[in-house]
């Protein structure tokens, strides 16, 4: 037997992966349909989407774990099922989620495992075999590990060795689960990095993601998988909007940018379980720049129906509300109210039973959104003292300010203090029939 | 664990066969009669020749020569075998005996030789036959049984061993009512022996262990990817479902030649690896020879004690292997060796 196996001819001009309406599940039932989905060489794609939605089976499908019922996928160019688990090993690498360790192979020898597809039955390692495991050791910072007993090692270890094992294989296609979930920051980002200048080099990569901003900032591309199908695919600004990660994810969030990476950046600010708890009371809050985010999100858990005053676009406080679902007035940037947005404002500040002024500066942009609560009858609670630096407005911002103040249900607090606690109290003081 | 340095497989395989040579060695010499090495290599000599004279050129060649190659072999295969299953359920307590399929072979033995009571002349070739048959229905019943749970963890492991080969035993000395006037010679069989080998018996056993011995090593990569699970051989080439297979034939085929000729011989497959592995690592491509290799010493030395130990009574080497084996197996399991 020769020392070079063949190689079934893959076609370089073809994509890593393509899926053709593919429906692919275990047995005869589907997990996910409808795919049509492409790697091209050189590509990163991230599959992103709720637990048990069916990434890992798309995966599976590929490596021969799960099955295709309907349509079609080739790989290099070659149809799955022409492939063979040894001449698909030739092809695909992949990077399991949690790799077992049960016996004390050297991490060497655990590397050199993954040139078996290349090795014929009555042939050894060669110098040229060797010399490829020594390279992807070093490209993953395992080469130090070389003699020691993989079952010895920590996680994050053992899953760059696992990733080294996989490019021993000298795959033209990648696929990693969760590539990233045992690893440290550092490492984290060290494999990732990696992976992306094996992408760039000409490698299709595709990768099951849950750490969403991290699939963003390495993805050239995302799918989003979830019930059943693939329900958006694209760049990641175009596919992680918030309107897709509350309908997909069930969670409220901020998506903003990364201001170091310039990619897209997620904080997640409500479950929406959380969100849809039957409203108590009507809680209306006068924020800005971030002074009121956390004090709504936390009455939003609690079960208030917040609402906002007027807010500009760029503002923390608007992203947040925006997202929790809070009732607010849209507010020009550097823009003044009109008549009709301060009668909106009016009418948010009047329906709640309490309005909240936060530790917020005052100038001419947002004083209306003071008056609005001046004028508004029942029970006012101010946070933060009121001082020249918060008054932009020359002097206009403390008169209204100190006029409220002097209301006989006005309550002025540290904004460091109990909010929600006194909330809770002066909404029950003023029962009204 | 420390770092495991690897050893050079020339240094290995070297002290290795010196071992089993000096082994055969004393256990030729050994015995009622003692015969210093220079007079067996001279007795061998003449037998080879043909030129044999004398009791003592005839106690060499004609009886302590075959039994000490038939322990060998029966040593080589049972601690192959051991190598195999421990392999194929990723587990270091696998071993033959333990799982069951030695009684499996047993009872395909014991069928085979009631109904050849009349055709004797078909025992050569039926007994092993018929305890392949029950080794391999026995190892596929026992996959089954882990199938339905994934990987087949140490409790169940040894639970389902046990049920089997209860079960297995139970229906073995049923049979044997049946063939009351050879029943002294079948219980001694059962427990374990040598004192049956004959020269017939190693050319029965031998074709067996080349090739469930040999072959293996083909597989000897893919024998190691096994140990990282089905998913991840498969994501690294190995045809999982085509290797079980020959794993399964390879192991029930040695199980099937040691227990044709020498009952039902505890432990071996369990020690011989797991010592092996320790000083040499869970690598196939050393640890199925070097297993091999001393599991052939290793029986040679456990038949040594069991003639000599009460001479003149002989004791059936499987009580010698068992008195050493079982508590080697307590105390593997006490300290969770199962997953070296």
């Amino acid at each position: 037997m020769s020392a070079a196996r063949p190689t079934m001819s893959t076609d370089p001009a073809a994509p890593g992966l393509r899926f053709s309406r593919a429906t692919v599940g275990y047995g005869e039932t589907p997990i996910v349909s409808g795919v049509s989905l492409e790697v091209g060489r050189g590509e990163l794609v991230g599959l992103i989407g709720p637990n048990g939605a069916g990434k890992s089976t798309l995966l599976k499908t590929i490596t021969g774990g799960a099955r295709l019922l309907a349509g079609s996928l080739q790989i290099a160019g070659i149809a799955h099922d022409a492939l063979d688990a040894p001449a698909r090993a030739r092809i695909v690498g992949v990077v399991p989620q949690s790799p077992p360790a049960i016996f004390s192979f050297t991490a060497r020898e655990f590397v050199a495992m993954g040139r078996h597809a290349h090795l014929g039955r009555l042939t050894h390692e060669s110098p040229a075999d060797g010399a490829i495991i020594e390279r992807v050791m070093d490209l993953t910072d395992t080469t130090r590990l070389a003699p020691e007993a993989v079952n010895t090692l920590s996680g994050g270890d053992l899953q760059r060795l696992t990733l080294a094992q996989a490019l021993a294989q000298e795959p033209q296609v990648l696929l990693l689960d969760e590539p990233t979930s045992h690893l440290d920051l550092n490492h984290r980002l060290q494999v990732l990095d990696l992976v992306r200048d094996l992408a760039e080099d000409g490698l299709a990569v595709l990768g099951v993601f849950h750490d969403l901003d991290l699939a963003a900032r390495y993805s050239d591309r995302l799918a989003i998988v979830a019930s059943g199908e693939i329900r958006v695919c694209g760049t990641p600004p175009e596919v992680l909007t918030p309107q897709h990660l509350r309908e997909v994810f069930a969670v409220r969030a901020v998506v903003g940018t990364d201001p170091v990476t310039g990619t897209v950046s997620i904080t997640p600010v409500v479950r929406e379980q959380s969100a849809v708890t039957p409203y108590r009371e009507t809680v209306f809050v006068l924020c800005g720049s971030g002074s009121g985010a956390t004090l709504m999100r936390r009455l939003v858990l609690d079960g208030y129906r917040v609402t906002a005053c007027a807010l500009s676009r760029g503002d923390v406080d608007r992203s947040v509300a925006e997202a929790l679902g809070v009732e607010f007035v849209e507010l020009p940037p550097f823009g003044l109210l009109s008549g009709e947005q301060t009668r909106e404002v009016e009418r948010l500040a009047h329906q709640a039973r309490l309005r909240v002024v936060c530790d917020v500066p005052f100038g001419s942009g947002n004083l209306a959104n003071l008056e609005v609560v001046e004028r508004a009858a029942g029970p006012t609670l101010l946070l933060g003292e009121f001082d020249a630096d918060r008054d932009f407005a020359d002097g206009a911002a403390t008169k209204v300010w100190e006029r409220l103040a002097g209301q006989a249900d006005s309550v002025s607090a540290p904004s460091d203090a109990d909010v929600l606690g006194m909330i809770r109290g002066m909404l029950e003081s003023d029962e009204r029939p | 664990m420390s770092a495991p340095t690897r050893s050079r497989p020339s240094v290995v395989y070297g002290v290795l066969i010196a071992a089993l040579l000096l082994a055969m060695l004393a256990g030729i010499g050994f015995g009622a009669v003692a015969v210093p090495p220079g007079e067996i290599i001279a007795s061998m000599g003449r037998g080879l020749s043909g030129s044999m004279s004398g009791t003592r050129d005839a106690l060499v060649v004609d009886v302590r020569l075959p039994r000490v190659i038939l322990a060998a072999l029966v040593g080589a295969c049972l601690s192959g075998a051991g190598v195999l299953y421990q392999a194929l359920f990723r587990n270091a307590l696998a071993d033959p005996y333990i799982l069951g399929v030695s009684s499996g072979a047993g009872l395909g033995t014991m069928i085979v030789f009631v109904l050849t009571a009349e055709a004797t002349a078909l025992r050569y070739v039926g007994v092993p036959a018929g305890a392949f048959v029950g080794a391999a229905l026995t190892i596929l019943l026992v996959t089954r049984l882990a199938a339905t749970h994934g990987r087949l963890d140490t409790a169940s492991l040894l639970l389902s061993g046990v049920a089997i080969s209860y079960t297995l035993a139970a229906l073995t000395s049923f049979i044997m009512l049946f063939a009351r006037e050879s029943m002294a010679t079948l219980v001694f069989w059962m427990m374990g022996g040598l004192s049956g080998s004959s020269w017939p018996y190693i050319w029965a056993v031998t074709p067996m262990f080349l090739l469930g011995g040999i072959l293996p090593m083909l597989d000897r990569r893919s024998l190691n990817l096994m140990l990282l699970g089905d998913d991840r051989a498969e994501q690294l080439g190995v045809d999982i479902e085509r290797l079980k297979r020959r794993v399964l034939a390879s192991g029930s085929l040695l199980v099937a030649a040691a227990v044709a000729v020498s009952g039902l011989i505890g432990f071996v497959g369990l020690m011989v690896p797991h010592m092996v592995r320790l000083v040499l690592g869970p690598d196939h491509r050393m640890l199925l020879p070097a297993s091999v290799l001393g599991g052939a010493t290793v029986m040679v030395l456990a038949d040594l004690v069991a003639r000599t130990i009460l001479a003149p009574v002989e004791i059936p080497v499987g009580i010698v292997t068992a008195l050493t084996g079982g508590p080697f197996f307590v105390w593997l399991l006490v300290r969770g060796g199962d997953r070296t």
